[in-house]
């Protein structure tokens, strides 16, 4: 037997089963002569096989109503040319300099998105990197307070969580489809993280109802007074953050 | 009524995953597949997809994809020219790292090409000629991004390359 040794090509094609009947048996042999390769098309096997079974779960998702086509069809119908780019540069961090400690970064929302999800794109975004650029500072010369106050003339009391453990010490103004937003960074000794989140309501005054919900591995906590939306962002499951919470319970 | 629409909820899940591995985001992949299906029904008015609805679903979500990535792209430029800073907007989670060795750690860290083509022909199991379609490519095309991206993929699942960033250069 004289086979031709495969081609790349006949190789993947044979990993795939894309190869007919007679060329699957001529590189099967020519494997079969050639441990070398057949080693590599084995792993290659074996790395296909893995990734079927990591991603099958990803098959098992809540569903989600919104997907429904029924749902998509009454949205479509609703509100026309809602750009799913605009969505997408939730990704995205545009700077317009620094003049005046004021950096604007974009965070574009879709209008149906889950409550306060620009608080745990932000915290996502900007909280989890150690190099955040802020805006205010522990080396600011005013207190985080006069900071937000700057902003939000009529915002809530920052919530004091020395007692979990957690002091400011780090925050940025973010620009929303609904206007200014800050979000204020607090850590505790072990470098852990929260967010404290503020923005307006939008000009359809949405404010919420006061609830929790989780999005991976974060849980937002939130509120509205009646002139702001407000969210603590933290790790759903660290214990460390639960007094934080419960704390948050007390003080508004 | 809409006889496609019981088509595309048996296809939902198969779209979620896509967009999953795509946008590595939950709550922006569902944006996607909804962004993705407002423009699927709203062609299928007009014109039926010749061949397999899954390979057409895929290419509708895939192009939004693309399309919002380069406008990410383009704001992402614009910030670094602004404050010179490369700021990565996908940085591995010290959970990812540790679990680097496992084969979907190595995929979640293959370019969204590589990814998308590793889902199709792998887990999907389209044929090498709906993904040339789906990509608008000649099939050798196909071939050799597939081929770089098994490579890429066994690499990474190998530890060779713990990160292309990581390589000095010189």
């Amino acid at each position: 037997m004289n086979d031709l040794p495969p081609t790349e090509h006949d190789l993947h094609a044979y990993v795939d089963r894309q190869l007919n009947e007679a060329d699957r048996d001529r590189v099967a042999r020519y494997l079969s002569a050639n441990p070398e390769l057949a080693e590599q098309v084995r792993a290659w096997q074996h790395d296909a096989q893995h990734l079927r079974a990591a991603l099958s779960g990803a098959l098992h998702l809540t569903p989600n109503p919104q997907l429904d086509p029924a749902a998509i069809r009454h949205n479509r119908r609703r509100q026309r040319g809602r750009q799913w780019a605009t969505a997408a540069a939730l990704f995205v961090a545009v700077s317009l300099g620094s003049v005046g400690g004021w950096h604007a970064r974009t965070v574009n929302l879709a209008s149906h998105m889950l409550p306060m999800a620009d608080a745990l794109q932000a915290y996502r975004m900007f909280a989890l990197k150690d190099g955040m650029a802020n805006d205010w500072t522990l080396a600011t010369s005013t207190d985080a307070q006069s900071w937000l106050d700057r902003h939000f003339a009529r915002a809530d009391r920052i919530p004091d969580l020395a007692g979990a453990g957690f002091t400011p010490v780090g925050g940025r103004m973010i620009s929303t489809e609904q206007g200014a937003a800050a979000m204020l960074v607090y850590q505790d000794a072990n470098g852990r993280k929260v967010s404290f989140y503020i923005r307006p309501p939008g000009p359809q005054h949405y404010l919420l109802d006061r609830g929790a919900r989780r999005d991976g591995e974060l849980q937002a906590d939130y509120w509205s007074s009646d002139e702001y939306n407000y969210a603590l962002v933290a790790p759903a499951d660290d214990p460390a953050v639960e007094p934080v919470r419960r704390g948050l319970g007390r003080a508004i | 009524m809409h006889g496609i629409d019981d088509q595309l909820r048996e296809l939902l899940p198969r779209l979620r995953r896509f967009a999953q591995s795509l946008t590595r985001n939950p709550t922006s992949a569902d944006d996607l597949v909804q962004a993705s299906l407002e423009k699927a029904l709203g062609a299928w008015a007009g014109k039926q997809p010749d061949g397999d609805l899954r390979a057409w679903l895929f290419a509708i979500v895939y192009r939004q994809f693309l399309d919002a990535h380069r406008s990410a792209s383009r704001y992402k430029r614009v910030l670094e020219l602004f404050t010179g800073s490369q700021d990565d907007h996908y940085a591995p989670s010290a959970e990812r790292t540790v679990v680097a060795q496992t084969t979907l750690a190595a995929f979640e860290r293959l370019p969204h090409e590589q990814r998308a083509i590793l889902l199709w022909v792998t887990v999907e199991g389209l044929r090498y000629q709906e993904i040339a379609e789906i990509l608008n490519v000649p099939i050798g095309t196909v071939m050799s991004r597939l081929s770089r991206a098994r490579q890429a993929l066994r690499q990474l699942s190998d530890g060779e390359i713990t990160s292309p960033a990581l390589r000095v250069l010189k």
